[in-house]
């Protein structure tokens, strides 16, 4: 008998497509919902999107009991303190995120704050230490990259001690995803392709890493699909709403996906380049993926090569060899970089970025290697093996 | 029926062998850091005084190792001093048996859920790294092949019996000094 075994989890309600937002005052009295808070940040705000949300609430008599728009880019204790405080005062009995990874995973704190009381969100971190569910809590993103809105992870930074908190229980999970393309619409051709290529990458991994199985695979190989077949259109006719819509799908999915089967060594040496030389996730993902799949290729030749259907479609499959099908898939990868390269300069090598200085690439291995994702990467990574990829991915 | 008779006797053995390997890698465990420098390398980026348990849920066998500086460990049986630092946890002994029979390696027991992490994420990366070795040296090649992700390619034979058989003559000193105390 094999030893194979895998596990699956994704209890979101996923609420997608043309007028999505319109169902959340529905779903908010589905669970006796009625006054509930919006936690985002001032980008998503000032460009707008918080109009919809509201006016989709108010028009069914729903009133958003209070807005904290103060969300930072990397969100701390102090700020899960203040905005579980205002939760408080105001009497709120539900959360709505709005916005990307960082306002999605403060209120997922935020969450556990106003559901298991107290002040102190450092006496929750860690995994398994939830033991019931929270108040009910939709989100609502407006990046399609990050997948936050269906994983069970949050990472809050404590500032005084500096250090990131790591939360981990599938009670963060949100009840329900609410992905509408109005949200995606204005987002800007670098961060729509970076974000996309997060998601690739999240699904890329997913597909060939070592904790995949034949239901992650199946949600990867169709994020796979959905933003090999949109994100250039997207690039070329931002208000593109159908294929806008098509990469908010490609994320979540890929976000099933990756929360289910974990990432590998290109998360590990993005979570490094970002610690050290502050490069945001997307970018970094979108560098290391072709050099990563190089160096895991002998590893993963069977999985990379089925991927081609997905990313060049079944005539380009169909006329490649077999034997010939992992390189062809690393291919297109590349002709997409290039393609994002021509459409909004999204650099493909470290040198390009001109954030990075040659002697960081050992301090940035070195982190990497202790990286939680490369666990799970197909191919053993020791310090030189990272060097030597950081190395490829430098020019 | 005789299935039935033979089961208890079979999960009473696959629990002793547990115990009987959680006892000897805590004892190699300290070795191999008084013997190789890449162990000591590793570890000593360990906070001195760091507790080190693997153990199986939900109070089963357990082996505790700390770092006492300089990347050396001190094997401290299946009590702690004090609460540990890092924690890996076997869900059921039948996933820790898998583990230490070599029949499921450590990273795929991570991959497949076996095992929780509780504490640092980066140094149960580390921990596991540390652990790899020490079973590439003490494991004949075939079996350590089964029991990590890759055999590294420049651990030669010369090197890989000398520390095996320096690893293994402290884990029976130490042993020795169990049975004599």
């Amino acid at each position: 008998m094999s030893n194979k075994y895998y596990e699956f989890f994704c209890p979101v309600k996923v609420i997608a497509g043309k007028a999505a937002l319109e169902h959340m005052p529905y779903e908010l009295s589905g669970m006796a919902a009625t006054r509930p808070m919006i936690v985002t940040d001032k980008g998503v705000r000032a460009a707008g999107l918080l109009d919809p949300v509201i006016a989709a609430c108010e028009e069914s008599g729903l009133e958003i009991v209070s807005i904290y728009d103060d969300v930072p880019p990397d969100s701390s204790t102090a700020v899960v303190r203040d905005i579980a405080g205002v939760y408080r005062s105001e009497k709120c009995d539900s959360i709505i995120a709005v916005g990307g990874g960082s306002a999605i995973d403060t209120a997922k704190a935020v969450n556990i704050l106003v559901s298991e009381g107290g002040d102190d969100i450092a006496a929750y971190a860690g995994a398994g230490v939830l033991k019931r569910p929270l108040k009910p809590f939709f989100v609502v993103p407006t990046t399609a990259g990050t997948g936050s809105e269906v994983t069970a992870v949050a990472v809050i930074a404590d500032t005084e001690k500096h250090v990131k908190l790591p939360f981990t229980s599938s009670f963060l999970l949100p009840n329900a995803a609410i992905i509408d393309p109005r949200m995606t619409l204005t987002l800007p051709p670098h961060i729509t392709a970076a974000t996309a290529m997060d998601a690739m990458t999240h699904a890329t991994e997913a597909f060939t890493c070592m904790a995949k199985n034949p239901l992650s695979d199946a949600y990867a190989t169709a994020a796979i699909k959905k933003i090999s077949n949109s994100l250039l259109a997207v690039m070329d006719n931002p208000k593109d709403a159908d294929n806008r819509l098509e990469l908010a799908e490609a994320s979540t999915m890929a976000g099933i996906a990756f929360s289910n089967s974990m990432v590998g060594l290109v998360h590990a040496l993005g979570h490094a380049t970002g610690a050290i030389c502050q490069l945001p996730h997307g970018l970094c993902m979108s560098l290391y993926l072709p050099y990563v799949l190089e160096y895991n290729i002998e590893s993963i030749r069977e999985p990379l090569g089925e991927l081609l259907l997905y990313l060049d479609g079944p005539e380009v499959y169909a006329a490649t060899p077999a034997s010939r099908r992992a390189e062809a898939s690393i291919s297109a990868i590349r002709r997409m970089r290039d393609a994002l390269y021509k459409h909004c300069k999204l650099p493909r090598t470290l040198k390009e970025t001109g954030k990075v200085v040659e002697e960081q690439l050992e301090r940035i291995a070195e982190v990497a290697l202790d990286d939680g994702a490369i666990m799970f990467n197909p191919k053993e990574v020791t310090l030189e093996d990272a060097k030597a990829v950081l190395r490829r991915a430098w020019a | 029926m005789i299935a039935k008779r033979i089961q208890p006797m079979a999960f009473q053995a696959r629990r002793l062998y547990v115990e009987l390997m959680f006892q000897v890698m805590g004892r190699a465990l300290q070795a191999v850091s008084e013997v190789d420098a890449t162990v000591q390398k590793d570890a000593s980026a360990l906070p001195e005084g760091f507790l080190f348990e693997m153990m199986v849920m939900p109070q089963g066998s357990s082996l505790i190792v700390e770092h006492v500086g300089n990347g050396r460990f001190h094997y401290h049986g299946n009590s702690a001093p004090r609460p540990v630092d890092l924690s890996i946890q076997f869900k059921h002994i039948a996933h820790a048996f898998l583990v230490l029979s070599f029949q499921e390696k450590t990273s795929v027991a991570f991959a497949n859920d076996r095992m929780l992490v509780d504490g640092d994420i980066s140094y149960a990366i580390r921990m596991t790294r540390v652990l790899n070795r020490l079973e590439s040296f003490i494991l004949p090649k075939l079996v350590a092949k089964r029991a990590v992700k890759e055999y590294p390619t420049d651990l030669h034979l010369p090197e890989k019996l000398m520390s095996a058989a320096r690893i293994y003559l402290k884990v029976a000193s130490n042993f020795v000094e169990t049975v004599r105390a």
